[in-house]
């Protein structure tokens, strides 16, 4: 009796409640409700299915990838069906982005995600989503409720026929009803993955261990390098002086408090914060297109994954004619093009980021100093459910300036303009109505954050760049360090929206954007240091060439533009390097290069490790003798334009004298030059034309929630940080998240995005485009008419 | 003939269980033979065989109807054994098997206490 009963347990426990790194095995494996519905679910089908809150039926058609094709008769059904599209396919991502900036991670995964979940708590999506609901427009309540009402049918539905995806019978937990609010939590997600830096931190650990002498000679607030801004000017006269300021000494407690921020958002998981942008995007009007039309190109890059971030589909009701794709859990279209326009985005990169230390006194315990008054901070509590633990409890205390983020050395706060209640929503839809250039600028008066360079192309042959968003602007200070909170250099607002980066119809013709600097020295405005906010231009700087040399450009030229590998820093160093090093076969190798980081080329390779061991050899003696608590390769944006700038022009500049010597640039590369072949030959052998770049540098696509075996990938790719088919790190996992090309002469519109419309692992749409993204296909961005007569389109017919 | 016809009552029992999401009704019917059932040596295998159909048949039906291998190979992916979709299917027909058979064995041993006289 007694083995039977201990069996017996052992067996019902594992079965209830799991063991070890098995999942509850009963209701995880059941066939029926269990995981295994993802074989159902990825079976599609024509049907007709009844949905609570639809006023009338809407048809919708899925293409054989996928693609949504949504027809309604009222917006409200729009939206509702969108909503219903996402949560039919997306579930499950949708409930991890809401529960990564809710704070609510820990809940589902355990104390893993702890630190997470107080990081967000602190930092106040949530906040700020509620401030948002609470001021939103009509048009964005209605959508906002409209689109949750779809969520929530799916989740009803899916609950009823044992369909939730796989993921939560695995986890053990079911979906809660979706709201509006959620759907500002996923845009709030998305604004700080793309502009909450740690830049000013980082500042501050330099000043105090690299030297404020250095720290300001190499990390300047303006590019040191070649650029090209897409907005040469002239611009409006500023209505405040910019606020720049030599840097001060940052004393021991502002620097104990700037690396405890730092080291704790470094052990964050990576995503959570900006570190730099790759996206690209530009137009080509109708006067130089083979077409006669405006070209446009569009290729925003982000982390990649798989599910991955987009859900493409198209809109047709009374207010909207929109094809592109959307964030699943949010109801717009943030890239793609209606009946008039289209548009794309990359990240405009200012500073939005500002860390104020505050000012506290023992005979005013809870308060700060603030304009010459003691103020008491504002708190508020949460507890964080956490699996298999025991409830956290977090307070979080806010200044006037936001969230403290810090007690340790000096108690810091942050300013982020993601903070900033906003009506990006609505803005948004009106982008997604938008019929000409002025109606678009006009929707995007209200965008605050994140600042995007919104590219723009018509179908009169018309184009546009606008840097829309919120430049904050500090009254006085140096708002590249943590500031004084005493209230002297608080943020007082924004740049005049009709001052901001932008042009229209310009007389060359063609615009560009690639997270460069928008904007040339002679700009009045501050908006951010050349050190870790902006691109240090190589892309810019390619694909500006690239659009100048030809008269007339196809869209085909844009395709082939977004998958060009020329590397334009490669194309400045190399022709010095071949002048300075001795004749070897992995010079003759150089030499007959095209600065094309293709997979087979080994050239690429020797210049790739070259330009690391040039960086090495010229910084790393600094960053050993002073102790320097930065990563430098953290930094290796920064430092490589400067050592551009210093081997273009300055080759006797003081930084290649390190310990006395009388080294000049070409001294460093000879050195550099013969370090890379002897690590290149230790590690891959001594032929050089054997050194191939996809023998050392592959892609991978990942699995959202870490399923490493859901990964696709690695596989040997492309590119690199500087091309215009970026690839960055090593595998690299950031990449163009969705290429278009829209030629408005010839009235066609392609694009792919790597992934797949399903997050079911099962479902050929899980990462069915894949393939066709790596090797630089496109797909037709059909009408919903043309999708209904595409080969194996499967209808789905919404009924009230 | 009784002894089989109440196998198949606890299999339909098991199975309508498991169909509406009572993945542990394999458990009860084990439960149920083993006590009802004087033999250990006949229950403890018949509940472990209840059980065994209850959770391999809808899997069939699954396979039949969408075709699981893409699912298997996912879950196998999932658990961290690459792409070994055997895995999951043995492991999920393991649990169906192991819910019968305990049951039945904790029913068998049930009746040995109830009534030791008779039980064997």
């Amino acid at each position: 009796m007694i083995a039977a009963l201990v069996v017996s347990a052992a067996v019902l426990y594992a079965a209830f409640a799991g063991a070890g790194p098995l999942p509850a095995l009963g209701p995880a494996f059941n066939p029926v409700t269990g995981a295994w519905t993802m074989a159902a679910d990825a079976a599609i089908g024509s049907q007709t299915l009844r949905l609570a809150g639809l006023e009338k039926p809407v048809n919708v058609t899925l293409e054989a990838d996928g693609t949504s094709h949504i027809v309604a008769q009222t917006d409200h059904d729009l939206f509702l069906a969108t909503g219903y599209m996402h949560a039919r396919f997306r579930l499950f991502q949708m409930d991890l982005l809401r529960r990564q900036g809710e704070g609510r991670l820990s809940e589902v995964v355990g104390k893993a995600a702890l630190d997470s979940d107080r990081f967000e708590l602190q930092l106040g999506l949530l906040r700020t989503a509620q401030a948002e609901w609470n001021a939103a427009s009509q048009r964005s309540r209605d959508a906002g409720v409209a689109y949750a009402q779809g969520v929530n049918d799916r989740i009803s539905e899916a609950e009823t026929n044992h369909q939730l995806p796989a993921m939560f019978a695995l986890l053990g937990y079911q979906p809660k009803p979706w709201t509006p609010i959620d759907s500002l939590i996923v845009k709030g997600d998305m604004t700080q993955t793309l502009n909450f830096t740690d830049t000013p931190l980082v500042m501050a650990l330099l000043e105090k261990s690299l030297g404020a002498d250095l720290t300001s000679q190499w990390f300047t607030t303006l590019p040191p390098n070649p650029q090209s801004p897409y907005d040469p000017g002239p611009y409006p006269p500023a209505v405040a002086p910019a606020p720049i300021a030599a840097v001060s000494h940052v004393t021991d407690s502002e620097a104990v408090a700037a690396a405890d921020v730092y080291q704790r958002l470094a052990s964050l998981p990576a995503g959570l914060i900006a570190t730099g942008g790759d996206s690209n995007n530009w137009a080509v009007a109708g006067s130089r297109s083979t077409s006669g039309g405006a070209l446009m190109a569009g290729d925003p890059h982000l982390h990649l994954t798989l599910p991955a971030i987009w859900y493409q589909l198209t809109w047709d009701s009374p207010s909207y004619h929109v094809s592109g794709v959307s964030i699943p859990g949010t109801p717009a279209i943030l890239i793609g093009h209606n009946q008039h326009i289209s548009w794309s985005l990359t990240d405009a990169q200012n500073q939005q980021t500002f860390f104020y230390l505050e000012h506290e006194d023992s005979a005013h315990p809870g308060q700060y100093l603030w304009k010459g008054a003691w103020k008491s901070y504002s708190t508020v509590s949460y507890d964080i459910p956490v699996l298999g633990g025991a409830t956290d409890h977090l307070a979080v205390k806010i200044s006037v300036h936001g969230p403290v983020i810090t007690e340790r050395g000096q108690t810091t706060s942050v300013w982020w303009a993601g903070n900033i209640p906003s009506q990006d929503l609505d803005v948004l839809l009106g982008v997604d109505q938008a019929g000409n250039y002025q109606q678009f600028r006009d929707a995007l008066r209200g965008w605050y954050s994140p600042t995007h360079n919104f590219v723009y192309a018509d179908d009169q042959g018309n184009i546009g760049l606008i840097s829309a968003g919120y430049y904050p602007q500090v009254a006085a200070g140096q708002p590249w360090l943590p500031m004084p909170g005493t209230g002297e250099d608080d943020v007082v607002g924004t740049i005049p929206f009709d001052s901001i980066p932008q042009v229209y119809n310009p007389p060359s013709g063609i615009i560009w954007s690639a997270n460069q600097r928008q904007v040339t020295a002679d700009y009045p405005y501050y908006i951010g240091t050349a050190s870790n906010f902006f691109d240090p231009g190589y892309r810019a700087n390619e694909i500006h060439r690239a659009l100048s040399q030809s008269s007339k450009l196809s869209a085909a030229d844009m395709a082939a533009l977004q998958t060009d590998t020329r590397d334009f820093l490669a194309s400045e160093i190399v022709p010095i390097l071949l002048q300075v090093i001795p004749s070897s076969p992995s010079k003759d190798l150089l030499t007959n290069w095209d600065y094309r980081m293709e997979i087979n080329s080994p050239a690429a390779t020797i210049w790739w490790t070259f330009w690391q061991s040039y960086l090495a050899a010229t910084f790393d003696s600094y960053w050993h003798s002073r102790g320097v608590t930065v990563s430098r390769s953290e930094l290796n944006d920064a430092l490589g334009q400067d050592l551009e700038a210093w081997t273009l022009g300055d080759p006797s500049n003081a930084a290649f004298t390190y310990g006395g010597s009388s080294n000049t640039a070409f001294d460093v590369m000879r050195t550099a030059f013969a370090s890379t072949l002897s690590s290149l030959t230790k590690q891959l052998g001594s032929d050089p034309s054997t050194w191939t770049w996809g023998t050392v540098h592959q892609r991978v696509i990942e699995n959202l929630a870490q399923v490493k075996g859901l990964d696709y990938g690695p596989r040997p790719d492309r590119g690199d940080a500087n091309t215009p088919l970026a690839a960055p790190d090593f595998p690299s996992s950031h990449g163009p998240s969705w290429r278009m090309v829209v030629d408005w002469g010839a009235g066609t519109f392609q694009a792919i995005y790597p992934g797949g419309q399903s997050e079911n692992p099962a479902s050929t749409w899980y990462s069915d485009r894949v393939d066709a993204w790596f090797n630089g296909k496109y797909a037709a961005m059909l009408s919903a008419d043309a999708a209904a007569k595409s080969g194996g389109a499967k209808t789905w017919s919404l009924q009230p | 003939m009784i002894v089989f016809g109440a196998l198949i009552l606890a299999l339909i029992v098991s199975l309508a269980g498991v169909l509406a999401g009572a993945w542990w009704a394999p458990f009860v019917a084990g439960l149920a033979i083993g006590f009802i059932q004087p033999r250990a040596r006949v229950a403890v295998p018949a509940g472990a065989m209840v059980g065994l159909l209850a959770w391999a048949l809808p899997l069939a039906a699954v396979q039949v109807r969408y075709g699981a291998g893409s699912a298997a190979e996912s879950l196998a992916a999932i658990m961290g054994f690459g792409h070994q979709g055997a895995i999951p299917v043995v492991l999920t027909c393991a649990v169906g098997l192991l819910l019968g058979l305990t049951g039945a064995w904790f029913g068998s041993a049930a009746r040995s206490l109830a009534y030791p006289a008779i039980s064997r």
